[in-house]
């Protein structure tokens, strides 16, 4: 039906978004399409979805995703963009990548409806798609040369939309937001430059330089790097790099500033996708093309992953602004992904391919919530606004659903990534899964105190507690627009808490075949019991 | 020899053309009258204070569209003392391109009314904007335009130069001409201290090089490059003579590329000078320098398999060039110096590259590879570190451009524009996937593979692999981390541009043939990172390289 999917679903957004963005600046006659800009963006977002939906159910390619050693999936003809050093055209999706793709297509067009009555909506919903594209060419280039300059790319509508539509103290968070993320990627890519120089000639016939930026022979071919130090060192740069975008203690700390200040989409996108690039590319280049150093820094990725999941936590519970909360639990539950990558089990890694998904559905549904609520009663702080129940039902009960589903209640999708990483934790490192259990109850407890302080507890039964900042207006219930937005990431959450097998399956697939594939050997010789 | 003929006819034009007018000559005892063309009151076209700039745009369209259509030529001799091949047409075709670009862009401004006066501090706003305005407006200035066509005459020639002598007279051809050019500043009172400065010291530097080779010609008794290629290669241990010659030489060049410890100058010619003409320093006058290096240093005394004698103190020099550029840039609060050194910065990067080829380790399809890359980033640099030099110049059109405060909130004040020098800056800091990165992974990579195969691979820990690896791996690992630095300050133009506070909201000025101008060197900054335009270009690099070194 349609021969090259991935490329289309990267370089439409793309193409469409730049269309809108410039067209109208340099001709007066293209105002219309200014005008028309929001409806064309979301009607592009609706039909990218349309197809990573139909991937999924087989309309497009036929894919069995369960079958890990297929390799890629709907692979194109690579075609070489610069011959001369090796850099190609190159896409594919495999269970790694798929569930990403998938929900980015799902988000983009729910945050653009959450936020459908943007100020400046002829540049916002452009700059959103824009970021579709390049979230999206993240996940399915197989170049790492295209790959980080979609990384890269990724940067610049989320700066714009926090630099523009952001709040009070915009510029210092989106200017952090930058120096850190980009400091890190230039450190990952003198890590990638390292692995390109070793890449053999054989491989690369053609280039001028002999060796090549194809993923898979630079992944393959990292053990012609010299010294085992070196290796090491590669893996740590990389490390830098990723880590500093999940964002894992002690590189988190652009997160919360960026996520107060972000508009609501773009915390939405930055918490449901963008963190999870991090994770991606540490299993994707990482870990893949260096198991030996995966295996023998498991410590540090405990601790990491320990320190990102207790520190996370325990701020949460000195946090007054709603926002900054929410942020904090995000960075808590990305040490989770390095804990149940540290594990070496199937089920351990499955579990973090699962917690990227299932934490990409809740944190947007939790920061929808959040930036509803500032727009409606003008505040974040928790504790200024009790019995919300009251006045906002809708939004009480989306809400809670969040809340609940991130602190891990059953039947929702948070508690399946996290019993499965906690379980797959318990058979590799035995009684140390306590530290983390016991983390849940920290987050249990700042999320039912914030509860209670924000939905119930009036003392009034019948107007609550409103805040100054209100001014005396009537408080209102969420807009349809929200309401809706919600409505589908709410149902999302339930749908794969009961029904988590629908991704399950194939990740569980994905991480058995990778961790024979790869990791084994390495544990073997390092003496790590698999 | 198409594109010098179409030079020097352009020339002619531009001293003629203006003076057309309606004078008549009376026959002597008749009432004949012949009308002779010159003088008189000039016609209204030739009358146009444009003329000058547009007969240059002509001339250098010409030359460059003559010299890209020649590009593949087969190789002849001129006179013994030229020859015309694909390399020296690469290398016309680049300078051609820069000047154009030059040219075009300086349609904007050329100070030379009677009435024009340097603003002053003390001046209002009002007073200030008028002066500059009567300074700027004025274009009738052929002796611009005339030293612009000689440069491009000095520097097409050198190319072709297979005599010493004759690449010295034209180098000196350029270079004297653009002592003048950087003194052409009018609208600020550092114009002529910056081209006094920049005369002197390269003058001296020039004096020393010539110096040079008079050695080299009492040594072989001949300056033909070909016979001291011979001489030197069949020379026995080295001769006093040629090693002082060749050294003498390295200095006369090594300020051309400002090479430190030569460059001091260079920052103060570059922010003295006007921006376009900056430009025109920072990317043609150094690849000038970087061919006369490549013809001298790397086809004379090369030899095969061995070390070179200079390559240690090249090294060195190109570690001190980059370490020195980056660190000044970032303590620079003057674009227009923070650019020149960041240009030291990026010659110290090409000598690097070049200290390589001297190594005797690298294979000659490795010297290859490490000179068709440092030849494509001469190239590139003429569209991101003149474009970048263009966007000041726009801004100096409102007396303004030599403060890093001028380019507060220019993201607000004309996004296209900011966004280009945000691109040029990005490019210059080397990322991907722009031009500026493939250029610089082009030549990391010629280092790292001539150097990095020699580290033993069973060492376990790191620092036994750095202690087994040739100490040429560093120099790779210099650059690296001199980008790093160098990253600071090229993202503080950028951070300035999009966050501080602009002191006025007033667009730039309309100045459209500059802005085509910077336009176009942001699309070819992109186009000669990725696609088509960017293999071509390599292709064309890498084959005129090859008829360079395997001939």
């Amino acid at each position: 039906m349609i021969s090259d999917p991935l490329t289309v679903i990267t370089i439409v957004p793309l193409a469409v978004s730049l269309a809108l963005l410039i067209l109208p600046k340099i001709s007066g006659s293209a105002e219309g399409l200014a005008r028309a800009s929001r409806a064309i963006s979301m009607g592009v977002s609706l039909a990218m979805l349309a197809i990573t939906t139909m991937i999924f159910f087989g309309e497009i390619g036929n894919v069995d995703w369960t079958d890990y050693n297929s390799g890629y999936s709907l692979t194109n003809d690579a075609f070489a963009l610069i011959p001369s050093i090796g850099v190609q055209w190159k896409v594919g999706a495999d269970a790694l990548s798929f569930p990403m793709i998938w929900l980015t297509t799902l988000l983009i067009p729910i945050s653009m409806l959450v936020e459908w009555d943007a100020k400046k909506g002829h540049l916002f919903h452009p700059l959103i798609l824009m970021m579709e594209g390049a979230l999206i060419g993240v996940f399915v280039s197989l170049d790492m040369f295209v790959f980080y300059a979609f990384w890269e790319l990724t940067l610049v509508p989320m700066f714009f939309l926090i630099m523009v539509w952001g709040g009070e103290d915009r510029k210092y968070a989106s200017m952090k937001f930058f120096i850190y993320t980009f400091t890190a990627s230039v450190i990952m890519l003198v890590g990638i430059l390292v692995m390109y120089f070793y890449t053999p000639e054989v491989a690369s016939s053609g280039t001028i330089t002999g060796h090549t930026f194809d993923m898979s022979v630079m992944i393959a071919s990292s053990d012609y790097i010299p010294s085992e130090g070196l290796r090491h060192l590669v893996w740590l740069l990389l490390l830098i790099g990723f880590a500093t975008k999940m964002p894992s203690v002690p590189v988190h700390t652009w997160l919360p500033d960026a996520h107060v200040q972000a508009p609501t989409a773009g915390s939405m996108l930055l918490a449901g996708v963008m963190l999870k690039m991090g994770a991606y590319g540490f299993l994707r280049i990482a870990v893949s093309a260096f198991p030996e150093s995966t295996v023998a820094f498991i410590p540090l990725l405990i601790f990491l992953g320990m320190a990102s999941l207790v520190y996370g936590a325990w701020v949460c519970m000195g946090q007054t602004n709603l926002k900054r909360m929410v942020a904090y639990s995000s960075v808590s539950h990305m040490g989770l992904i390095f804990l149940g990558i540290a594990t070496m089990q199937p089920l351990g890694i499955a579990g973090a391919l699962f917690m990227m998904f299932a934490h990409g559905i809740i944190s947007p549904l939790l920061f929808a919530v959040a930036g509803a609520f500032k727009h409606h009663y003008h505040t974040l702080e928790i504790g200024s606004m009790r019995g919300i129940a009251h006045h906002s039902p809708w939004l009480a009960a989306h809400m809670m659903l969040g809340w609940m589903a991130s602190l891990g209640l059953p039947l929702l999708a948070g508690f399946v990534a996290e019993v499965t990483i906690l379980i797959a934790f318990w058979m590799s490192f035995g009684w140390l899964v306590l530290l983390p259990t016991l983390t849940l109850i920290i987050t249990a407890v700042y999320y039912l105190t914030s509860m209670q302080k924000t939905i119930f507890e009036s003392n009034d039964p019948h107007h609550g507690i409103l805040p100054d900042t209100l001014h005396g207006e009537d408080p209102r219930d969420i807009s349809w627009h929200e309401n809706s937005g919600m409505i589908i990431l709410g149902a999302l959450t339930i749908l794969f808490g009961i029904l988590p097998f629908i991704f399950w399956d194939m990740m569980s697939e994905w991480s058995s075949g990778f961790l024979i594939d790869t990791l084994v050997e390495a544990m073997q010789s390092e003496g790590v019991k698999p | 020899m198409m594109p010098e003929l179409i030079m020097l006819l352009g020339l002619i034009a531009i001293v003629v053309v203006p003076n057309l007018g309606d004078a008549k000559f009376r026959l002597p005892l008749t009432s004949v009258r012949v009308p002779v063309l010159l003088g008189g009151s000039r016609f209204e076209l030739t009358n146009d204070p444009r003329m000058p700039n547009r007969i240059s745009n002509l001339t250098f369209s010409l030359a460059l569209l003559s010299s890209l259509l020649l590009i593949s030529e087969s190789p002849s001799e001129v006179g013994g003392i030229l020859a015309v091949d694909s390399f020296s047409r690469l290398f016309s075709t680049m300078f051609l391109a820069a000047l154009l670009l030059v040219s075009i862009a300086t349609t904007h401004r050329l100070p030379a009314k009677t009435n024009a006066h340097i603003p002053k501090e003390s001046d209002s706003e009002s007073v200030f904007d008028r002066k500059i305005s009567i300074l700027i407006d004025n274009r009738r200035q052929v002796d611009f335009y005339i030293l612009l066509i000689m440069v491009g005459l000095g520097m097409t020639m050198m190319t072709m130069a297979t005599n010493l002598f004759m690449l010295i007279v034209c180098i000196e051809l350029a270079s004297l001409s653009t002592y003048v050019l950087v003194a052409f500043h009018k609208e600020d009172g550092t114009g002529g201290e910056a081209g006094a400065k920049y005369f002197i010291v390269g003058s001296v530097a020039s004096a020393i090089g010539i110096y040079g080779m008079s050695l080299l010609y009492l040594w072989s008794g001949s300056l033909d490059l070909e016979i001291l290629r011979q001489s030197w290669l069949s020379m026995d241990g080295i001769d006093p003579f040629a090693a002082f010659g060749i050294g003498m030489m390295l200095v006369a060049f090594g300020f051309k590329v400002s090479a430190a410890p030569f460059h001091l100058a260079a920052p103060d010619a570059y922010s003295g000078a006007a921006s376009q003409v900056s430009g025109l320093l920072a990317t043609a006058s150094k690849a000038m320098g970087f061919l006369a290096l490549f013809r001298v240093l790397v086809m004379i005394t090369v030899p095969d398999g061995s070390e070179a004698i200079w390559m240690i103190a090249l090294g060195i020099f190109a570690i001190v060039t980059m370490t020195w550029g980056n660190l000044a840039a970032l303590t620079s609060e003057n674009p227009k110096r923070m650019l020149a050194y960041s240009s030291v910065a990026h010659a110290g990067y090409m000598l690097a590259a070049i200290a390589v080829v001297g190594s005797g380790i690298s294979s000659v399809d490795q010297n290859a590879i490490i000179l068709t890359a440092v030849s494509f980033h001469l190239f590139v640099l003429v569209l991101f570190k003149l474009g970048a030099f263009l966007v000041l110049a726009l801004l100096e059109t409102e007396g303004k451009g030599h403060e890093i405060e001028h380019l507060y909130g220019l993201g607000r004040r004309d996004p296209l524009i900011a966004g280009s020098m945000f691109l040029f800056v990005l490019s210059l800091a080397g990322v991907p996937p722009l031009s500026g990165f493939l250029s610089k992974l082009l030549m990391i990579n010629g280092i790292v593979s001539t150097s990095a195969s020699t580290g033993s691979s069973s060492s376990v820990d790191i620092v036994s692999w750095a202690e087994s690896v040739d100490p040429l791996f560093w120099l790779a690992a210099a650059i690296v981390l001199n980008s790093a630095l160098s990253l600071f300050y090229y993202l503080r133009i950028g951070l300035v541009m999009f966050f501080e506070e602009p002191s006025t909201e007033k667009s730039l000025r309309a100045a459209p043939s500059l802005r085509m101008a910077i336009f176009a060197c942001a699309l070819l900054t992109v186009l000669c990172g990725i696609g088509p335009v960017s293999e071509w270009l390599l292709d064309t690099v890498s084959s005129a390289i090859d008829s360079l070194m395997y001939e």
